[in-house]
């Protein structure tokens, strides 16, 4: 039906006045947005409802209280000013900062190396890139099962192990500041193989005749990787590392199953004080404020990205 | 390109004394032991995870530790099928997941063709905004989507709304990276192909089925296995729009168990290891699918 409208539009009466021609250029270009509303219309629906309201309604609630269990009243400011003075949020906050730092600086380091090694010794390659990413394909919950598994005071295996060695047990989940670190050493288990394929295909793309032109000019390996790879992969390194904060700064799901933010909020991180503020309590105000906070920094991190992108698309 | 260099490296070799050759071979042993020993870490625990599946509650605290059960006990698997909703979750895990999968498909395609293909106002406007809302996080607007839900219950049929599986798929099929990765990709398909076709008098629809969708299957293929283990792996929304135990998906369900069962860990244990076991499987099938799916993800940006 469209395409036959669109027809009879393209037959052009030359004896037309000039208003009429305006008239029928409008209705034409109106007829063809139709399509158009089919196309977009329910991505964008969707879109609306679900991603753009959802973000509008969160500034609205932040300046509320309560919600869940009963209606939600206007409070001003007041969740704002209790944000920035709750211990709780700072002491998430900090755990989630030192759980990012550990996270990245382990994973990135880790991951560069493997990739490096993976690209000067190939012979099995196929078999140590599948190993590598099978851990990527757990999901956080059952990673935390298996972790909860190794590091059970009673009957984790690490710990039958330690006893073996005639060492002591270690309280893994139990103590500060091991439990943040047990639930760093699952993600970075989980994360690893990814980003070991991505840095190998970003070391894939460095060009090959740049590092035989310093092999010839009797640069040795550390210095050909330091004066050619890392060059020309920074631009790609800064845009995984936003990437990685962005996503890191989410985690919830392991803390959520191994040690519902303890001991005494020594594993407490920033989603996870957003889920328990928003239930536990009927007190969801800073909840509310907190997850503005977080709506923001994601935003600007998004905004750097795309900067660095820029950079990165500029250069070439 | 590499085994060039690695031939010229042997032919200079050719004439170097044998310590050197030794240790060339030395380092190689040692790379591959590395990667070896990370492959081993990477496996090794889920692998573990067999022989707590196997053991009764009381083998699962003996000293010295047990690898392989004396008895291969299998009350942990009857117990999770007849005492828990085990296979309900799994039902729940495989609807949502796909569903969500398949919506995302469609309106991500549709989406995606009418920002690279089509012309119309405001679309750089339009395309902005979707980028701008790429990044965030389910948990940032946890709440408002939570009260949303709540508030659409009453308001169609019960089909979206808390503990329904409206609620829990529509809020999940919005993804900005989706409508992105597809639009990148209709764009790469020559524009000959279709302007002759529009030449031609046919309609949007047409050349969209007719011409498109054949050529982006491998698109389609890499996007879907890319959100279908997104929402595999998806925690937090099941979690919190799901409180009846016929709704819970496997991983909001045997997270459950945890506080249920204190003392009959090897049910745990039985119920991941069964939840590993079939994305296991069809990781082996799809193999190369699934990296290139999610360093797409990544890397096209």
């Amino acid at each position: 039906m469209i395409q036959s409208m669109v027809a009879d539009d393209n037959v052009l009466d030359l004896s037309m006045t000039e208003k009429e021609f305006r008239r029928q250029k409008r209705r034409y270009r109106a007829r063809r947005l139709i399509p158009v509303f089919g196309f977009l219309g329910p991505y964008f629906l969707l879109w609306v409802v679900f991603l753009a309201v959802p973000v509008i309604w969160s500034v609205w609630l932040s300046f509320n209280n309560g919600g869940i269990v009963e209606p939600a009243r206007f409070v001003g400011v007041t969740n704002w000013s209790r944000a920035f003075q709750d211990d709780e949020l700072r002491k998430s906050l900090i755990n989630t900062a030192y759980y990012v730092v550990v996270a990245i600086i382990v994973v990135f380091g880790l991951a560069i190396s493997l990739a490096l090694l993976l690209q000067r010794y190939r012979r099995w390659s196929n078999f140590f890139k599948l190993g590598l990413y099978i851990p990527v394909l757990v999901s956080p919950i059952m990673a935390g099962m298996i972790f909860f598994f190794l590091t059970h005071y009673d009957m984790g295996v690490l710990n039958l192990i330690l006893q073996q060695l005639g060492q002591d047990r270690m309280n893994f989940l139990g103590d500060n500041p091991n439990a943040l670190l047990t639930i760093s050493a699952l993600e970075i288990w989980r994360g690893l193989g990814f980003w070991v394929l991505f840095f190998l295909a970003g070391l894939e793309n460095v060009p090959q005749d740049l590092l035989d032109a310093a092999r010839v000019d009797g640069a040795k390996p550390f210095r050909r990787f330091r004066k050619v790879t890392v060059p020309v992969m920074r631009p790609l390194i800064l845009f995984a590392l936003v990437i990685a904060l962005i996503f890191n700064f989410q985690l919830f799901d392991s803390v959520q199953v191994l040690t519902k933010g303890g001991p005494v909020l020594g594993t407490s991180t920033v989603v996870w004080f957003i889920y328990r503020r928003m239930f536990a309590f009927q007190d969801s105000g800073l909840a509310y404020a907190t997850s503005v906070g977080l709506l923001i920094l994601v935003l600007c991190l998004t905004i750097v990205a795309y900067g660095v992108l820029g950079k990165k698309m500029g250069k070439k | 390109m590499d085994g060039m260099t690695q031939m010229k490296d042997m032919a200079l070799n050719d004439r170097e004394p044998k310590w050197q050759i030794g240790r060339r071979l030395f380092k190689a042993g040692s790379a591959y032991s590395v990667l070896a020993l990370f492959v081993f870490v990477a496996v090794g625990p889920i692998i573990y995870i067999i022989s707590p599946a196997f053991r009764d509650s009381k083998s699962l605290f003996s000293y010295p530790p047990q690898w392989i059960p004396n008895r291969w006990f299998t009350g942990n698997f009857t117990f999770l099928f007849s005492e828990t909703h085990y296979l309900r979750w799994a039902a729940n895990t495989i609807i949502f997941a796909t569903s969500v999968t398949l919506i995302s498909l469609v309106i991500d395609t549709l989406a995606g063709y009418a920002f690279a293909r089509m012309t119309f106002p405001g679309k750089r406007v339009l395309f902005s905004l979707v980028l701008a809302t790429l990044m965030i996080p389910m948990a940032a607007i946890l709440a408002p989507t939570y009260l949303l839900v709540r508030f659409l219950d009453g308001w169609t049929f019960g089909l979206i709304g808390t503990d329904t599986y409206g609620g829990l798929i529509l809020p999940m099929t919005v993804s900005p990276l989706g409508v992105f990765m597809m639009r990148q990709f209709i764009e790469t398909i020559p524009a000959g192909l279709y302007e002759a076709a529009r030449m031609d008098g046919a309609s949007e629809w047409r050349i969209f089925r007719k011409i498109v969708l054949p050529l982006i299957k491998p698109a389609l293929v890499v996007l879907g296995i890319f959100v279908f283990m997104m929402q595999w792996a998806n925690f937090l929304w099941p979690l919190v729009v799901t409180s009846k135990d016929e709704f819970r998906v496997l991983n909001v369900g045997i997270s459950t168990l945890q506080g249920q069962f204190v003392t009959n860990w090897g049910v745990i244990a039985a119920a991941t290891l069964l939840t590993l076991i079939p994305v296991t499987i069809v990781f082996l099938f799809f193999q190369r699918w699934f990296v290139q799916a999610s360093i797409a993800g990544a890397l096209k940006e």
